[in-house]
């Protein structure tokens, strides 16, 4: 005994040493707990807390066991069955674990002797302590995470959807199609997948309208069947996917699942098909249920659940055949409706700002009505970004002088960091005053709202096919949509909503919003249908089929992209453009791009266009972003401006990690688009090496590296996957407490450098939790060198113009000319006019609107007087991504690029006179060359590059079509790199060095009206037939509509309403070529087509180049350009039919 | 990764509560967990809010005088040497220690309170 005591002297279980030991008996290696893992951890520090425990009920103990035992006594008299528990009570039996670590208990018992001579090592009582802490723990976990299970199960069952489980799961058997009909708070998005997986089905796809929702669908209802830690639920959406071969569901995009379609007709891989938010009427849910619809017929074995909200079931119902509808109530809390209409005097007409002070009434009213403590916050349903901040600028005043209130607004084009505020808690007292888009009506949830205003207005795109130009302005809102924002005051508890609008403006409101499909270009979908072989678009069986006119439209626009032939199939490119996920002027330059040569860049080009802006409207006025951002402004158009923030974003990445956090801030960047930009980025690219675009870059991966390298990136990899483990399992942390100035810093702090933002964010414990999951993420998903390797390549001017003849011919006809009186007026005041579209001007964010002089033509080289007014061999054209009219038409996203040089590459339809001095591009440009031999050689040079381009594009694609062996690229059998480089060549020193002096000016409606002489009754045929027999390379017929010859599909000639037509025979002058004996009368048109088959092929006969030539051509010309002969290697400056010469003496 | 996926033995049901769940093993030894002995019959699986795939978790086993197939939440059961469901505590109430009187019958109480 008194051994005992003197030991328990010296134990101390503080001591890392003691605990140590006591490791070795109960943590081992293989034990349940394990020494350094975070249970481990844990168990000391319950260990600490039991100890404490223990201790103060000893004190008071000697009182209560004295009464346990005469309760004992009781026990015994009257109990008919006895039980045989112990008499006195033992915390120890309500535990049902016990541990045997008896080995190690009795290796130490053998010992005893000897370790009791010594004066440490823990005793009998001590392993005994310790044993009992670790049973209490483990029984403590056991209690938690039973608690956790039963707490679930709690919910679920109180779900409203609940009581239908079985009736869902019975229809879903027995019917191909159900309808499941509830409002929101009914539970049926994460309970009926459940329902499904838990009656045995494996392969369920539930889809959803948005990406976000995905994520968190798959995570809360990974958790609610208990698999949270598995992967039977997993989503897929465009860059991530958690699905493995055990997933049983999947959430996924309506997108994805139309792209999984076109790859497998059948969608053999599923059982059921949910098809979640089907009342929302997205594009693509439309034509998603329209697929399916003719799918069922052929998969008698798939059943197609839809899920909507309580909002037009018989129209998804009649259109599946009667399919049975479910109907599951809400839960909802009673929402009181005021409406409180706008006095006349407060209605803002149309130019005018909103009038707060409506607003303003509603925060006064609820301060007076309801006391501070009743907690409740407000969410403000206001149609647009420009309203958001005019409101919230009045509620802040409001809100700095009652010190009730946080003014958070929320849209999309705020960071995230900012959107993510209105999730935070509000302090004691203080309300949140959310001002929001629609966006919060059903993409953003937020509980805690009890008030709801509506201003019962929305912004809404619309596309105008006339104009080709999309729209978003402002509308009433549905009468669903009334409801549905009415809906977000109840979500927690009874709530009021304020309607600014009056009964009888609501009952005038349409029932439903107008679907997606009635209101956008449908390109995108018209050439989707056509490659999954849908047959004709306009009859196809939509739900709610759209205007023919906008099918219309949208063949018209893939013809004019030559995405569709003129019988309306798809051409090579087109059947390659449906593949990829992108808009066709994207898909487009993506494979132009990789024909050049140009992948790099036009890959971060094409990705940058598709995802959002990340610069931050809101730190454009803010001086430090602008000064930081200058570097990447490139003045050759925005989506160099792009590529130049993306290429020093990577730096940054490379050079510093996740300092490119504070590196974006300091520009008011948003990095998550920067993010989203180099994972699509990735995707592109294995889309073009998948259709053999692209080369694979095997010699890269086969490089030897040595082996420390691998290890370390090896390392480096397993690392990272750690932290991204780790990051995923504190995601559920807490929301942090706002403070009452949040509202104010709004704009201001994404501009700032501060530190304060981040370190807001931070929390208490260690720097592990600091860490950046997007850096995480980008690690673990690519190669920071070689990206770093492409995006340090700075572009020659060369590649520079070739890139921008890609972009032009992948946005053509989305061009725009400025306005002749533009150098004249204000920069604010610059005037642009497409095709179909007068007046347009370029969106403040693009860098020509701050630096429109570019664009001008300079002064001194337009000639101002008499005929060769405006004649100036630098006019340019606008190359634009959007056109979007909001107050005004805003051109966005601009390049600016050579206006006769890219016309004539890539323009549809070129139109000439008899001598080519008047060359009308599409019917509304018209080009003014005087000097009709020049005009002749820059049309005929532009001829022969734009067949040769189009030969070896061609070519490419069937090279590449999905069926050949990859990785044929550059280096098949059919395009030669030889080939590729000259072509390349010729079209950079046609972009650069054409030296021709034209006017430029937009025809007006009549001009356009009266622009061709029409069929001839008697047209030139024997003139045809003279070039055709000529030149078999180039077919010249009259042109049945325009008049004048067809040269080829877009090139007519001589078709042109002029004064010359009637002498177009005198054109005819005696020329003799200059390299083969023709000496004869010929048309200018006769003499170009002459000259291009003229040319001896260059790869024959080689021979010396006399040096004669070469001094005699240094004459000085302005027609002169850089010319590279192949056979005696040089470079020479000579004119086109010095070139011709040149050539022709190789011949002889 | 999914080792323990799609091993349930059966569908645990609580006779009282009817709390739901899947079970991987039953008897007094959780799988995997080298020195951890039960006391009694269980149901039980892996849990399902730790990370770790040897992780228990107990969701439930027989009274030891009626035998019903009672879930360990304290609104249906509890352990004193022996698994009880409730209704048996009930009954046999004297026959338990003070403190498991008292906790019952405070119980009892509150449900009242929260019934009215």
């Amino acid at each position: 005994m008194s051994h005992e005591r003197e030991k328990r002297q010296s134990w101390d279980w503080d001591s890392p040493q003691c605990r140590a030991q006591l490791d070795e008996v109960f943590f081992r290696q293989h034990d349940y707990i394990q020494t350094g893992r975070t249970e481990h951890k844990e168990f000391w520090t319950f260990f600490e807390r039991f100890q404490r425990f223990k201790t103060k009920k000893e004190m008071s103990a000697p009182k209560s066991s004295r009464q346990e035992s005469h309760e004992g006594k009781s026990k015994k008299k009257s109990g008919s069955v006895d039980l045989g528990l112990p008499k006195d009570y033992d915390a120890r039996y309500r535990i049902n674990i016990s541990v045997c670590s008896k080995d190690i208990e009795e290796r130490l018992g053998g010992s005893e002797h000897r370790r009791r001579r010594e004066t440490s090592g823990p005793g009998r009582q001590e392993i005994t302590d310790c044993r009992l802490a670790l049973l209490h723990f483990l029984d403590f976990n056991q209690k938690q995470s039973f608690n956790k299970l039963s707490k679930l199960r709690r919910e679920q069952k109180s779900l409203p959807i609940f009581q239908y489980r079985d009736r869902i799961v019975e229809l879903v058997r027995t019917h191909p199609v159900v309808v499941v009909a509830g409002d929101t708070g009914c539970g049926k998005s994460t309970q009926v997948p459940q329902y499904l997986m838990a009656s045995g089905i494996d392969h369920i796809a539930c889809t959803q309208p948005r990406r976000i929702a995905c994520i968190s669908l798959a995570k809360r209802v990974s958790f609610e069947s208990l698999n949270q830690h598995g992967s039977k639920v997993g989503y897929q959406i465009r860059f991530e996917t958690s699905r493995t071969t055990s997933t049983k569901l999947l959430f996924m995009t309506e997108g994805l699942l139309l792209r999984q379609i076109q790859q497998d007709a059948s969608l053999g891989q599923y059982q059921v098909l949910i098809v979640d938010e089907v009342h929302e009427r997205h594009l693509h849910c439309d034509f998603l249920l329209g697929v399916l619809r003719s799918l069922l017929p052929l998969r008698t074995d798939l059943r197609l659940v839809l899920m909507s909200a309580t909002i037009n079931i018989k129209l998804f119902s009649s259109y599946f055949n009667d399919a049975p509808v479910l109907q599951v109530p809400g839960r909802l809390f009673p929402i009181q409706v005021i409406y409180q209409p706008i006095p006349p005097e407060e209605q803002a007409s149309r130019s005018e700002k909103l009038d707060p002070r409506p607003y303003l009434r509603v925060l006064q009213g609820i301060d007076q009505r309801y006391p501070p403590e009743e907690r409740g916050d407000l969410l403000l349903f206001l149609s647009g970004v420009a309203e958001i901040s005019t409101i919230q600028e009045a509620c802040q005043t409001y809100a700095t002088h009652t010190q009730r209130w946080i003014v958070l607004p929320l849209h999309s084009t705020l960071s995230l960091a900012q959107q993510d505020k209105v999730f935070d808690i509000a302090p004691p007292g203080v309300r949140k005053c959310i001002i929001s888009t629609n966006i919060a009506e059903t993409s953003v949830t937020i509980d805690g709202v009890r008030f709801v205003v509506d201003s019962g207005k929305v912004k809404e795109m619309s596309f105008d096919p006339k104009a080709k130009m999309q729209r978003l302005q402002e509308f009433w809102i549905s009468r669903a949509s009334s409801e549905q924002r009415k809906g977000r005051a109840g979500r927690t508890g009874p709530g009021v909503c304020y309607r600014l609008y009056s009964e009888s403006d609501y009952d005038a409101f349409a029932s439903y919003p107008v679907p997606e499909i009635h209101r956008v270009a449908l390109d995108s979908l018209i050439l989707q249908m056509m490659s999954m072989g849908l047959g004709d678009p306009r009859t196809f069986s939509f739900i709610d089929p759209p205007p023919a006119s906008s099918i219309q439209t949208a063949v018209t626009y893939l013809r004019e992209q030559g995405a569709l032939d003129e019988h309306g199939e798809l051409t090579s490119i087109g059947r390659l453009l449906a593949q990829l996920p992108v808009d066709v002027v994207i898909g487009k330059m993506l494979v132009l791009g990789s024909v050049f040569k140009l992948v790099e860049p036009v890959l971060t080009v094409a990705a940058a266009l598709s995802v959002q802006s990340p610069f931050l409207r809101s730190a454009q006025h803010n001086p430090d972003c602008s000064t930081a951002r200058q570097p990447l402004n490139s003045n050759q158009g925005d989506p160099f401006t792009l590529m130049n923030t993306f290429n020093a974003w990577v730096q940054v990445k490379a050079d510093r990690g996740s300092g490119s956090r504070k590196w974006c801030r300091r520009r008011g960047l948003e990095e998550q688009r920067l993010y989203e930009m180099v994972n699509l980025r990735r995707q592109f690219k294995e889309l073009l090496r998948s259709h053999g675009l692209l080369e694979d870059d095997m010699g890269r991966r086969t490089e030897p590296q040595d082996r420390a390298r691998r290890r370390e990136r090896l390392t480096e990899r397993q690392k990272l996957h750690r932290l991204k483990r780790d990051h995923e399992l504190q995601e559920n942390t807490k929301r942090k407490v706002l403070r009452l100035e949040e509202g104010l810093e709004g704009d201001a702090s994404s501009g700032s450098d501060g530190e304060g933002a981040s370190s807001s964010k931070k929390r208490k414990d260690g720097a592990e939790q600091t860490v950046d999951i997007q850096e995480v993420k980008f690690k673990l998903r690519h190669n920071v060198n070689e990206l770093q390797e492409a995006a340090s390549a700075d572009l020659s001017s060369r590649q520079q113009s070739l890139l921008k003849l890609v972009l032009c011919r992948g946005l053509y006809p989305q061009l725009a000319m400025p306005d002749e009186h533009n150098a004249n007026r204000k920069d604010s005041e610059q005037v642009f006019h497409t095709r179909n579209k007068q007046g347009v001007v370029i969106h403040p964010t693009s860098v020509f609107a701050s630096d429109p002089e570019v664009l001008h033509v300079p002064e001194h080289e337009s000639s101002e007087f008499g005929a060769d007014k405006g004649q100036s061999n630098r006019h340019q054209l606008l190359a634009f991504v959007t056109l979007l009219e909001t107050n005004k038409p805003y051109v966005s996203n601009c390049v600016r690029i050579p206006a006769l040089q890219a016309l004539l590459l890539v323009a549809n339809s070129v139109d000439t006179n008899a001598d080519c001095s008047r060359v009308v591009v599409d019917g509304w440009l018209e080009l003014g060359l005087t000097d009709g031999d020049t005009a002749l050689k820059v049309i005929s040079s532009a001829l022969t590059l734009r067949g040769e381009w189009e030969r070896l594009l061609q070519a490419q694609l069937r090279q590449g079509g999905p069926g050949s062996s990859a990785g044929l690229g550059l280096s098949g059998p059919k395009v030669s790199r030889r080939e590729l480089e000259k072509l390349c060549e010729g079209l950079v020193r046609f972009l650069l060095y054409t030296e021709v002096s034209y006017s430029l000016r937009r025809l007006t409606g009549l001009q356009s009206q009266n622009l061709y002489i029409g069929p001839q009754q008697d047209p030139d045929l024997s003139s045809a037939s003279v070039l055709s027999s000529l030149f078999p390379g180039m077919k010249a017929e009259p042109d049945p509509i325009k008049g004048g010859l067809r040269v080829c599909s877009y090139f007519t000639y001589n078709c042109l309403c002029d004064s010359k037509d009637l002498y177009s025979e005198c054109l005819r002058t005696f020329w003799s070529c200059p390299h083969c004996d023709l000496y004869m009368p010929l048309t200018p048109l006769e003499r170009m087509q002459h000259e291009v088959t003229c040319r001896p092929p260059e790869e024959q006969q080689p021979e010396e180049e006399p040096e004669s030539v070469n001094a005699s051509s240094s004459s000085s010309s302005a027609l002169t350009r850089l010319y590279h002969c192949d056979i005696c290697n040089k470079d020479l400056t000579l004119t086109s039919t010095e070139i011709l010469k040149h050539k022709r003496q190789h011949l002889s | 990764m999914d080792f323990t996926e799609g091993s349930a033995l059966g569908v645990f049901t609580c006779e009282l509560c009817e709390l739901s769940s899947p079970y991987s093993f039953y008897g007094q030894k959780p799988p995997n967990t080298r020195a951890i002995v039960l006391l009694e019959e269980c149901y039980g699986m892996k849990d399902p809010f730790s990370p770790e795939r040897e992780k228990f978790l107990v969701l439930g086993s027989k009274c030891c005088l009626c035998s019903k197939t009672v879930c360990v939440g304290t609104d249906c059961s509890l352990f004193y040497t022996k698994r009880f469901c409730l209704p048996c505590v009930r009954d046999h109430l004297h026959q338990f220690p003070e403190q498991v009187q008292n906790e019952v019958l405070r119980k009892k109480s509150v449900q009242k309170m929260s019934a009215s």
